[in-house]
């Protein structure tokens, strides 16, 4: 179930509300000379003004209309806090456009009725014609708001709900509106009745919608909107600042809060605002940017003075605002577990990962005393600890064997030594070591002489000889 | 005379002052640093590997590489867990004797690049080790970024060994390092009796994000 928030008119609403407006008709423009109307409420609607005439048409049709001009950053701003207050109806808020939000009831504690009644309460300060109503789907519960506030409808109840409404619902233009009327269609319910393929075929692909429309089913998914961090620090009502350095340590301070916000979270800040309110009601804002995105406090300061270097304010700063507009993924996020004590949980998840990679194996080691080079160390589980045992030896520093693959390999001999491996001359040699083990057993005897040898090419190998074939067993790096 | 002698004078504090821009702040900072194990490398490398990015071990076989590894491995797992991503041709009881604790290393065969450096993601993702090494295979841009990234978020270092860095590596790298064996050094005696005793590394820094490049640094693996 779904719950629609809808504010009819919703930037004539703010406007009105903003200019202290009651007068009806009443209309919204983009620009106070020379702009075009972009809303207005009913009574102008009834007079014969339009959305998208010139002012000077909707004037004088709405017989001399008080005009309004629309604040884009005002009403972004406060839709958005009015997101933010819905919140704490749903987690899941879908924002269709600025004075139309659906919420997502599934799972949420309470009837249909109660989650209208939150709905309201939550929209309460903002003082605006809010109207809420519930829905199985999208269209529906829009439509439902246009039915009467508080409405609820479920599936089975749709398609009565939505038959008496008129065609405007389905927010077509004008035209397609009135070609639909020529034909006898006035209401959602005569649409609906109609047979889909040859409606579809008359009026093209987008006609499929509208009819799915008029019997009440909205294919359109829910889109939540994404949580976005807000980093900012501001500092009002501490006094006014009419010194310079005044407002650098102000700034020093906010930068300081700002950084630490932003290592907590991991992030670095690219694009920085800041906003200075003054006493004579002047409002500016500087943005700087960041070449490289930073969480260094020093850093943010220097750049932000290179950017206030020469600007001047007419009546001292009572306020200060700093908002990191533009957020870059940096550093680590404060982690619950060190490297040291790594999440158990993480870890055994990773090893899990790597084994469903075909051919891939993670293993430990456990050392074990033998005579050869390859049994002297075992391959096991990896164990998942917390805390393995510390490691007492310090260790030496020691030259490091590469095991490779056994590979025949041509020696010549001279001296009983090796003097040639392949076609590489041995320069120094060391050996031979004689391994002779298992000798009672016929399939399992080893008997080896093995050699260090430093080839001309500065390559450093273990070989041995096994019967009269020589072998590298591998390389010192 | 007199002004000659000021100039110099004031050339000598100014070149001073140079040299203390170009050198100091930039040798001393060391943090986010991991110690290689080696002073002398750590000194020429500003302090040591830096946290959060890739570095590249590079030479030819029988380079030292693999030792300076070992001795990155064994600072990594006294305090925490390190992964070492490769072929199986590792050897760990040199690794153990080179002060590696076995018990906080987990090793990773991998047969292909790619997969190679899917397990670098997924034991960068867990978030777990403090350094994870793999070899310095051929690689597209976009995989070495995205490794890049996440040593960055993990705040791990991410040790890549091989012949030499590929121009993506190199490009995503931020130190490189290039090794060699100067001298092999022979225990006394002659036949059976003569052992390996160890070698001498000389070390070239071609790429650091902190310092200059071009520091050399000799080491003894012995």
């Amino acid at each position: 179930m779904l719950l629609c928030v809808h504010i009819p008119a919703f930037h004539l609403e703010l406007a009105r509300q903003t200019a202290g407006c009651d007068a009806s008709p009443c209309l919204l423009a983009d620009k106070a000379d020379r702009g075009r109307v972009l809303e207005l409420d009913e009574r102008a609607y009834e007079l014969g003004a339009r959305a998208g005439q010139t002012v000077l048409q909707a004037c004088v049709a709405a017989g001399g209309a008080p005009v309004l001009v629309h604040d884009s950053d005002h009403s972004r701003a406060i839709w958005d806090d009015m997101l933010d207050a819905l919140d704490a109806v749903s987690p899941l808020v879908d924002d269709a456009a600025p004075g139309t939000a659906f919420l997502e009831m599934r799972g949420c504690d309470g009837a249909p009725a109660d989650w209208i009644a939150r709905a309201h309460t939550a929209l309460a300060a903002f003082d605006l014609p809010v109207r809420v109503a519930a829905g199985p789907n999208k269209f529906t519960a829009r439509a439902a708001t246009y039915v009467r506030d508080r409405c609820i409808c479920d599936a089975e109840e749709a398609p009565q709900l939505l038959a008496p409404l008129k065609l405007e619902v389905l927010a077509l233009d004008t035209a397609t509106i009135e070609r639909l009327r020529l034909l006898g269609i006035q209401t959602l319910g005569e649409l609906a009745r109609l047979p889909h393929g040859p409606f579809v075929r008359r009026f093209g692909k987008e006609a499929a919608r509208w009819h799915q429309y008029a019997r009440g089913i909205d294919p359109a998914p829910f889109r939540p909107r994404p949580y976005t961090l807000q980093i900012a620090a501001a500092a009002y009502g501490e006094g006014s600042a009419a010194q310079e350095e005044q407002v650098y340590f102000a700034l020093r301070v906010l930068a300081d809060r700002i950084c630490a916000d932003l290592g907590r979270a991991g992030k670095a800040v690219a694009l920085l605002r800041t906003t200075f309110e003054c006493e004579n009601g002047d409002i500016r804002a500087v943005e700087a940017g960041f070449a490289q995105a930073t969480g260094d406090p020093r850093t943010i300061v220097d750049i932000l003075r290179a950017k206030l270097e020469g600007l001047t304010f007419e009546s001292p700063i009572t306020g200060l605002r700093l908002e990191a507009i533009r957020l870059e993924e940096c550093g680590s996020a404060a982690m619950l577990f060190a490297h040291s004590q790594p999440d158990p949980h993480a870890l055994g998840i990773a090893l899990e990962r790597l084994r469903a990679i075909n051919g891939v194996q993670p293993h430990s080691v456990q050392l074990r005393p033998a005579h050869r080079l390859e049994d002297r160390f075992v391959y096991g589980h990896p164990e998942v600890t917390r805390d393995p045992e510390e490691c007492t030896t310090r260790g030496s520093i020691a030259p490091q064997l590469r095991l490779l693959p056994m590979r025949e390999v041509a020696v010549n001999i001279r001296g009983n030594a090796p003097a040639k491996v392949d076609t590489k001359t041995v320069v120094t040699c060391a050996g031979p070591w004689r391994l002779d083990e298992c000798w009672f057993e016929e399939n399992n005897a080893v008997a080896r002489d093995e050699y260090d040898v430093l080839l001309d090419d500065g390559m450093l190998c273990r070989i041995y000889r096994q019967g009269e074939r020589w072998y590298v067993r591998g390389t010192y790096d | 005379m007199a002004p000659a002698a000021d100039a110099a004078q004031t050339f000598a504090s100014l070149k001073a002052g140079l040299d203390v821009r170009a050198a100091g702040p930039i040798v001393a900072a060391t943090t986010g640093a991991f110690s290689s194990g080696f002073p002398d490398l750590d000194r020429v490398l500003a302090g040591g590997f830096i946290r959060g990015s890739i570095a590249t071990l590079e030479g030819p076989p029988s380079s030292g590489r693999t030792a300076i590894l070992a001795r990155a491995l064994a600072g990594a797992t006294r305090g925490g867990f390190a992964a070492v991503v490769d072929d199986g041709t590792l050897y760990p009881p040199g690794l153990h004797d080179a002060g590696v604790a076995l018990g906080r290393l987990l090793l990773v065969e991998a047969p292909t690049p790619l997969a190679m450096a899917r397990c670098t993601d997924i034991l960068l993702r867990s978030r777990a080790f403090s350094v994870v090494t793999l070899p310095a295979v051929s690689l597209r841009g976009t995989f070495w970024s995205r490794l890049a990234a996440l040593a960055q978020k993990s705040d791990a270092l991410v040790l890549a060994l091989g012949s030499h860095a590929t121009t993506e590596l190199a490009y995503f790298a931020s130190t490189r390092v290039r090794c060699g064996i100067e001298r092999v050094l022979w225990s006394d005696g002659d036949g059976i009796l003569r052992e390996l005793a160890g070698y001498e590394i000389a070390t070239h820094v071609l790429k650091h994000r902190r310092g200059a490049p071009g520091g050399i640094a000799h080491l003894r693996v012995a």
